[in-house]
């Protein structure tokens, strides 16, 4: 009978190698006020230059959004006091973001939903403020790094529905390589607000729900707020607009009981900075590194590849993981298998060595050369593993470990075949019980050859060439 | 031999530095043009260029590394700036040496200096007149021949005030020439750094070496190629100028009659909406000024109070002790016009005069190649009875608050001494067409050996 609506406003840190207006490093983890400089404490006589980069990828995200790129884009000042934000004001945009009115689809069990973008802006982030007791700490090193806010029209229906948002917005920006993603540390953020309303009735009340870290808590938090409303409401009463904190620990929502102060935050153009107006060269620029989104990615995987479900998952999950895909299917080979080798005894073997892909040795051209020796019979599938793990471990070519190790099988026919007449002729018992019938017996004579030669001969072809010699 | 050629022997030795420490101590009983006097402290000039050992002073809300801050507040009177304004850095590099950092009205905001928490500046000519303001403190000490030139800041007339106040020529640029980084802002839409010196070829020299683009200020703008050509045939005067005090009138029609007499044309022009300057120009500044200011907590830096109950007492207090009245009253009016739902009545109202006054200025630069206008309709007054009101004083601003408003630069110009204190008046130009005015002034032959107050001595450095 009720009808909800959810709206996210989601936050992410970009990945600039500096601060949005200022030259100071925008690395986290560093010991507190060291990334610090004028610009950013809000020294008087200090002015903002704006971070070309930050522009960039704040353009990718409205372009892979779905935005109306603004040609003209300003920056604003919105006034408010605390004492993490060093000016006091914050550098931000109101009057004309760098995107506007766009859409993102996000795929619930396998169906495409369609949510609006309100807009796309970027803004500076403010510091950190630790308290402790009667005192309070700052921590400037954040403050004024680049953060781009998105927020979505209230379209989606259900946490799960939230959740799938998160999730695949979340893998969108690691695509772009915009932002890392991660919630737990806070470089992606997310604040939803909720109602729910008798249906076509429109909005109702809605509620803010903060402190969402991850994308579990987005989807479990409104299933809860969604529930406690429609007990409100059921009851007869009336939802209040507020804040809400979800408690991961008892799986509930809880008003923040503070006063909720009208904020009235004086928006006015930013005086220090021109409008941006992008160029050619930089819209190009933009164009061409908003990749093939990961939704997308997927369905061709899928449709196109037909790679399994389970393959394509674990590839658009990760950009370099794609990429090195997409790079040794280029080289040739079944992408199936190709596939097949990244989520199975690459990505296990990487797990196991504690190793990231991109300081793994592994390249397009070494995985296309590993395929290929199996494919070929050169090496044995089993020791494929082995070799893998060296490729990782020391940093060489495939071709190279199994020469040393001396993995190759033996492939010469002459070798091959004085081999297995040899096992005929000093096996003729086992022969008559082959020839009587007992075919199984044939791996007796296959081991025989294989100890002959020292396990490097291709047992595949060696039963092929005594079953031949028998006349199987 | 030129202004600057009589300067560059003053940082040579023991004995000239003492004498020049004489002069200025003498100087500055009488009149605290400066916060901070110190020959020693300024490490970054370059050992040779064009300014090469010349001294000059600053005003102290343009930071100087190693030097004071305080933009004349109690709330900064103890910050130490930890880096150096573009512009200073510029004439640095061009060898010339900050010898000192100048009084001025708290941030910026006054006609008279009179609002500094931290001195009493008074003018050369009688010390019983104000120096004029907000760059009070530079223009005392140009006029009284303590430093060269100095660097001022001009948000609405507040290096040509104080100019025309004390005797000397005050440059206001066109907005963007000169960088803003290092300017404690004030309004920044509004504001420029300027230079104050007694003589044209010095402000011309200063103004070549600071201008250009800087990329610290990304609302700086490099100057044309093409430069506006550099000769004057017409000069616009203001149809209807009213409410001029006696001194000014007869400096005004005298210098009107001196135009002519250089065969140059004069032309009436009607600007309609330069009635309303002094609205628009106080609801820009004061909203630019609300949130300028709000960085001043004494969390950073700057006063703290002893009173640390809460946070937000933390900050109100800090504020409310380290602010001056005027200061207080331009924060709450910023504050005011830029409340959500009033905007349209107050703010964009503004910015739209603001659109008529450049609009009308453009006009006028089709048909004359200056404009000419006083720049204060009185000179210098005294403090007590018949003083401005701070009322009055912010209506007399018209003249010089329309540049501001409309980015072009002026220039004020002394013409003479009326009743022992200067007259002046001010040309204004085109963008970029600050040589046209530095030839024009120069062309208007200027006596400034007639220009100086008594205890004036050049003998010291020749
Ligand atoms: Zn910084």
């Amino acid at each position: 009978m009720y009808q909800s609506f959810i709206g996210l406003e989601i936050h992410i840190h970009l990945l600039t190698r500096t601060k949005a207006f200022c030259g100071c490093t925008a690395e986290f983890g560093a010991p507190p006020n060291t990334h610090v400089c004028p610009v950013c404490l809000g020294y008087p006589g200090v002015l903002p230059a704006v971070n070309e980069e930050a522009m960039k990828m704040s353009y990718m995200v409205a372009k892979a959004l779905n935005c109306e790129l603004s040609p003209k884009c300003y920056f604003d000042r919105k006034n408010y006091f605390y004492p993490d934000m060093t000016k006091n004001y914050q550098i931000s945009q109101f009057h004309d973001p760098v995107g506007r009115n766009g859409y993102f689809d996000v795929e619930v069990d396998g169906e495409i939903k369609r949510v609006r973008i309100h807009d796309v802006h970027l803004e500076e982030d403010a510091g950190k403020m630790i308290h402790s007791g009667r005192t309070s700490l700052l921590d400037y090193n954040r403050a004024g790094t680049s953060l781009l806010e998105i927020v979505t029209e209230p379209d989606l229906v259900t946490g799960k529905d939230a959740e799938a948002f998160i999730r695949e917005f979340r893998r969108m920006v690691r695509h772009l390589g915009v932002c890392d993603g991660n919630m737990e540390e806070g470089s992606l953020r997310c604040d939803a607000n909720v109602s729910i309303n008798l249906k076509g009735q429109g909005l109702g009340t809605k509620t803010e729900v903060k402190n969402l870290n991850s994308a579990r808590f987005v989807r479990k938090a409104l299933e809860y707020e969604i529930k406690r409303q429609g007990r409100v409401l059921g009851k007869g009463e009336k939802v209040i607009q507020e804040t809400r904190l979800w408690d991961s620990d008892n799986n509930v929502t809880a008003s923040m009981r503070t006063k909720e102060k009208a904020h009235d935050y004086r928006y006015f153009p930013e005086p220090d900075m021109p409008p941006f107006c992008p160029d050619d060269a930089f819209m190009s620029e933009v164009v061409s590194r908003v990749v093939e989104l990961p939704l997308v990615k997927k369905q061709r995987y899928l449709n196109g590849l037909q790679l399994s479900v389970d393959a394509a998952e674990f590839l658009v999950e990760d950009r370099l993981f794609c990429d090195l895909f997409e790079e040794t299917c280029a080289l040739g080979g079944d992408a199936k298998q190709i596939s097949n080798w990244l989520c199975g005894d690459v990505q296990g073997q990487l797990k196991r060595a504690e190793v990231a892909l991109t300081d793994s040795h592994i390249t397009a051209a070494r995985l296309n050369e590993l395929v290929k020796l199996v494919d070929s019979g050169v090496l044995q599938r089993g020791k494929a593993k082995e070799v893998l793990e060296l490729v990782i471990a020391e940093d060489k070519d495939p071709s190279a470990v199994v020469r040393e190790k001396g993995f190759e099988q033996v492939q010469d026919d002459s070798q091959l075949d004085g081999w297995v007449s040899e096992a005929i002729d000093k096996n003729p018992q086992a022969v008559e019980q082959i020839l009587a019938g007992n075919t199984k017996t044939i791996s007796f004579l296959v081991g025989q050859v294989m100890r002959f030669s020292k396990g490097k001969a291709d047992p595949k072809k060696v039963t092929d060439k005594l079953s031949q010699a028998l006349g199987l | 031999m030129t202004l600057l050629k009589s300067w560059d022997r003053v940082l040579a030795d023991v004995q000239s530095r003492t004498e020049y420490q004489n002069y200025v101590t003498a100087w500055e009983s009488k009149i605290r043009s400066m916060l901070t006097f110190d020959l020693n402290r300024d490490r970054f000039g370059a050992q040779d260029g064009p300014l090469a050992n010349i001294p000059f002073a600053v005003k102290d809300n343009i930071a100087v590394r190693d030097f004071n801050l305080t933009c004349g507040s109690r709330i900064l009177e103890n910050l130490v700036s930890p880096y150096t304004a573009t512009a200073v850095e510029r004439l640095q590099a061009a060898g010339a040496r900050v010898v000192g950092k100048t009084n001025l009205d708290e941030f910026g905001m006054g006609s008279s200096t009179d609002n500094s928490a931290l001195a009493q500046t008074n003018n050369p000519w009688n010390v019983n007149a104000v120096p004029g303001g907000s760059s009070g403190g530079s223009a005392a000490a140009v006029a009284a021949g303590l430093v060269p030139f100095a660097l001022g800041s001009d948000t609405g007339g507040s290096v040509r005030q104080p100019a025309a106040f004390c005797g000397c020529f005050g440059l206001k640029p066109t907005y963007g020439t000169v960088s803003r980084f290092g300017l404690v802002a004030y309004a920044s839409s509004l504001e420029v750094i300027g230079v104050l010196s007694r003589g044209v070829d010095t402000l011309e020299t200063v103004y070549d070496i600071i201008a250009g683009r800087d990329d610290r200020d990304q609302s700086s703008v490099a100057r044309p190629q093409n430069s506006p050509a550099r000769g004057t045939a017409r000069v616009g005067i203001l149809r209807q100028i009213a409410e001029l005090s006696p001194a000014i009138d007869a400096a005004y029609r005298e210098t009107i009659e001196k135009v002519k007499s250089l065969g140059v044309e004069i032309v009436e022009i009607d600007i309609p909406a330069l009635e309303y300057v002094v609205p628009a120009y106080y609801t820009i500044a004061t909203a630019e000024a609300s949130a300028n200011l709000a960085r001043y907590t004494g969390i950073r830096y700057g006063h703290r109070t002893s009173d640390d109950s809460s946070m937000e007492q933390m900050v109100a207090a800090s504020r409310n002790e380290g602010f001056g009245d005027e200061v207080k009253l331009r924060i709450l009016l910023g504050t005011y016009v830029l409340r959500s739902g009033f905007q349209d009545q107050y703010y964009i109202r503004a910015q739209k005069i603001r659109t008529a006054i450049r609009n009308g200025f453009d006009a006028a630069f089709g048909q004359v190649d200056l404009m000419l206008t006083p720049v204060f309709p009185t000179q210098a007054f005294l403090r007590g009875e018949g003083e401005l009101t701070p009322f009055q004083q912010k209506l007399a601003d018209k003249f010089t608050a329309a540049a501001n408003l409309a980015g072009i630069p002026a220039l004020t110009v002394p013409i003479g001494v009326t009743d022992g204190l200067p007259t002046a008046m001010q040309l204004l130009a085109p963008d970029f067409a600050e040589h046209r005015m530095f030839d024009f002034a120069r062309r208007m032959g200027v006596d400034m050996a007639a220009m100086t107050p008594d205890g004036f001595d050049e003998g010291w450095r020749k």
